[in-house]
């Protein structure tokens, strides 16, 4: 290699490194998480093995025979260390030890049978009843609540419990409190209403601020372009205001314009409007705030690309359109939109793409509210994944929405590059002004 | 159809680019409006078309006032010299924009396209696109496009500008005969004196804004109005010759060599400076009036030699000749000027 591409590349390594870092490491990353069920339960390191009222309820759910359920809930009373210790507590040392020399080691079915054995100690020291009863409950041992660090302890623990070897895997599986591998995302997010609901969301809100982007951005460009030079620049000046505000700024701005405290409502109380939050007291309105929020930031973008896309028309060829006869509205529609059209594609498409991902203007305004109505698929996966009012951050859960969203930004692009062909946008024009 | 330019003004900005000037275009000729650049002969167009507004004066086509009408309802053609072809139409396509633009039926706008395609020889074309073309088909159906509604006038800004050597005299002769055969009112604006004089009826040279001197090319070329017009018209240019006014007729600067003046000419004053400009065609070893010289340079053109004579007081006069002279660089040579095809000038340029 010559030491010119060597310098290529250093120069090159910085945004090879920014590529890697902010766009393939999240993505993988994504794709990684969307097979899991992590989650704020799971933790994102391993668990241990723990048979709760949940996982018995799931066990149910799943079919598992009557019997093993009664066997996982009393597993029998085993004379062991743990149960001595609290006899010994309870009712003195020389109790303890001799029901130790005597059954250490046996499990007793039933605890009738532990009671016999207890009446039957020499001195038999615990006369009633109901003292014996509580003396026997002490070597109940059950396999809930019980926590387990590794699979071969509960594994063994099911064994000791008898329990029939055919259920243990499943029972093993409902136990693991960790995250595990599995594709049961991508159908349960498919079962939910609310993930359809997000997706006609999204459809709503690209379509809307798209068509606001881009036809206000065409007339911005179009009226600027035929105003006197010194007027344009500053109305393109006002109209990039929303650009380069910074988003936090804006939208508290935004806010304090719709709250019921705010301008609209001081302004229509003095015509009797009783105040209220023009931003969130509809969906219609919810919407049309959003659609303007994005579409003003996003207008003065397509605003800059069309009017440089007009100022490279040569001006013979308006002069040529106006001799010929075609009035303003007619130069406009047979002269300037069709030598704009890979500009429009370009924004339509680009903004298709940034539409789809961001979510931080309606987040910062709205957030997805009033109820939900506002709440778009990339916001969705924001909220299950990273900030959930439930608390329990569904890691996996969001991911695959995530990913969904990244499949569908590719095959958009896909479409989009085809559409262009971009081969034929990069060859020179023959004609030159 | 008649074009009356009166008094007309145009100032961009602070700067006056034309000051005052009158036009009188007939109808059916063909007018050149020939000048260095800068001189106000493509300003002057885009007034007569009505993209630029006049600052001051009065623009009549026929009888009628259009000074203040746009330039849409003006009904001119114009060529541009880029052919501001529409690219992303087809041929057809960008004929047909002007009547399209005046909502003429499909029938009429087919009929109208194909008969103007016919006439500027384009009818294999009409569906390619301005970038399949070579420039001299561009050209054509720039032409077309300007003619296809029939205009009261036809505007061409520098039509020939862009296209290479070969093509230039084709559609020199092409444009003449369409604009002879459909018998319209054009303007050519054009730098180079071989278009306005083998194109046009009448040329109308400029410098700085003003109309220098408007006659036929012919006329021009024999008797300009002052060495500006007689330095722009004629290739190879014509020579001038520095010199003042002497008892014995004109006396050569920085020399004792007197030329005898041409009859007929009304001299100035003893003493003042005066300017003979000669042609090449009229510096030659045959005619009488000798001058003596040394050859400085030797240009071959194929059929003619063209030849540098440096004088004695270092002006240098040209010759043209047909091939087979056999002078060389360095050569000294005794060769006549023809007295008569003098051009004297003044001290403020103008013919005396």
């Amino acid at each position: 290699m010559q030491r010119s591409s060597w310098l290529g590349l250093a120069f090159l390594s910085p945004a090879l490194i920014v590529v890697f870092l902010f766009f393939l490491v999240p993505v993988v990353l994504t794709g990684f998480f969307s097979f899991t069920n992590m989650s704020t339960a799971t933790g994102v390191k391993g668990g241990a093995y723990v048979l709760n009222a949940s996982g018995l309820r799931a066990l149910t759910d799943a079919g598992l025979p009557k019997s093993t359920l009664e066997q996982i809930e009393g597993a029998g009373y085993r004379v062991d260390a743990k149960g001595l210790e609290a006899l010994a507590l309870d009712f003195g040392k020389p109790v303890a030890e001799e029901f130790a020399k005597l059954h250490e080691g046996e499990v007793f079915s039933k605890r009738r049978d532990v009671e016999r054995a207890l009446k039957d100690l020499r001195s038999n020291p615990i006369r009633k009843t109901r003292d014996r009863k509580q003396a026997a409950d002490l070597f109940k041992r059950s396999l809930m609540n019980e926590r387990f660090d590794s699979p071969t302890a509960f594994e063994a623990a099911l064994e000791e419990a008898g329990i029939p070897e055919t259920d243990r895997p499943l029972i093993t599986e409902v136990a693991y409190t960790g995250w595990v591998w599995t594709t049961d995302n991508f159908g349960f997010l498919f079962s939910l209403d609310s993930t359809w609901q997000y997706a006609k969301n999204t459809v709503i809100y690209v379509v809307f601020t798209l068509s606001f982007n881009v036809l206000f951005g065409l007339f911005l460009a179009i009226a600027t372009f035929y105003l006197p030079a010194g007027q344009a620049a500053a109305f393109r000046a006002i109209w990039f205001l929303p650009r380069i505000l910074p988003p936090v700024l804006y939208i508290v701005m935004w806010r304090w314009f719709t709250w019921d405290t705010g301008f609209i409502s001081t302004v229509l109380s003095g015509f009797g409007v009783p105040p209220r939050n023009w931003m969130l007291d509809t969906e219609f309105h919810a919407w049309t705030t959003i659609v303007l929020i994005n579409g003003f930031v996003g207008a003065s973008m397509g605003m800059i690309v069309f009017s440089s896309a007009i100022r490279a028309i040569p001006a013979s060829m308006l002069y040529a359109s106006e001799v010929d006869g075609a009035s303003r509205l007619q130069q406009i529609w047979y002269i300037i939109l069709p030598q704009l059209r890979w500009p429009i594609l370009f924004i339509t498409s680009y903004q298709t793409m940034s539409l789809l991902t961001s979510f931080e203007y309606i987040y910062l305004a709205t957030d997805g509210g009033p109820g939900g109505a506002t709440e778009v698929w990339a916001l969705a996966a924001f909220h299950t994944a990273l900030n959930n009012y439930g608390g329990n951050l569904q890691y996996g859960l969001g991911a695959t929405y995530a990913l969904i969203l990244v499949v569908i930004g590719l095959l958009a692009s896909l479409a989009y590059l085809r559409l262009f062909n971009f081969r034929n946008l990069l060859v020179k024009p023959r004609i030159e002004g | 159809m008649r074009i009356s330019i009166e008094n007309f003004t145009k100032t961009f900005g602070d700067t006056t680019v034309i000051d005052n000037m009158s036009l009188d275009i007939n109808s059916g000729e063909m007018l050149a409006l020939l000048g260095p650049s800068g001189c106000g002969k493509s300003t002057t167009l885009f007034a007569i078309c009505g993209i630029h507004r006049m600052n001051g004066g009065r623009l009549l086509f026929g009888d009628r006032d259009v000074t203040k009408v746009s330039s849409q309802k003006r009904n001119v053609g114009v060529v541009f010299q880029n052919y501001a072809l529409y690219p992303h139409m087809n041929v057809y396509d960008n004929i047909a924009f002007p009547l399209k633009v005046r909502k003429e039926s499909k029938a009429e706008i087919d009929r109208k396209v194909q008969e103007i395609a016919t006439l500027v020889h384009i009818g294999e074309l009409l569906q390619r696109r301005p970038a399949q073309l070579s420039g001299g088909q561009q050209q054509r159906v720039a032409l077309a496009r300007a003619l296809v509604r029939k205009p009261d006038i036809l505007l061409l800004d520098e039509p020939l500008a862009n296209l290479d050597a070969k093509l230039r005299l084709e559609m020199r002769s092409e444009i003449r005969r369409i604009q002879l055969q459909t018998g319209i009112t054009a303007v050519l604006v054009t730098h180079d004196q071989v278009e306005a004089m083998s194109m046009c009826d009448r040329i109308a040279i400029m410098d700085e804004g003003r109309i220098v001197q408007l006659s036929s090319p012919k006329e021009m070329y024999e008797d300009p109005s002052s060495d500006f017009v007689a330095g722009f018209l004629g290739n190879p240019p014509i020579a001038f010759l520095e010199g003042s006014v002497d008892e014995a007729g004109f006396r050569l600067a920085n020399s004792e060599v007197t030329l005898p003046v041409p009859a007929g000419i009304t001299l100035p004053g003893p003493g003042s400076a005066m300017r003979f400009g000669i042609r090449p065609e009229f510096f030659q070893p045959d005619n009488a009036l000798k001058v003596k010289g040394r050859i400085s340079f030797v240009e071959t053109q194929g059929r003619e030699e063209l030849y540098d004579v440096t004088l004695e007081n270092g002006a240098v006069l040209r010759s043209i000749q047909t091939q087979g002279g056999s002078y060389r660089v360095g050569d000294e040579v005794t060769w006549g000027i023809a007295a008569d095809r003098i051009l004297a000038f003044g001290p403020d340029g103008d013919r005396l």
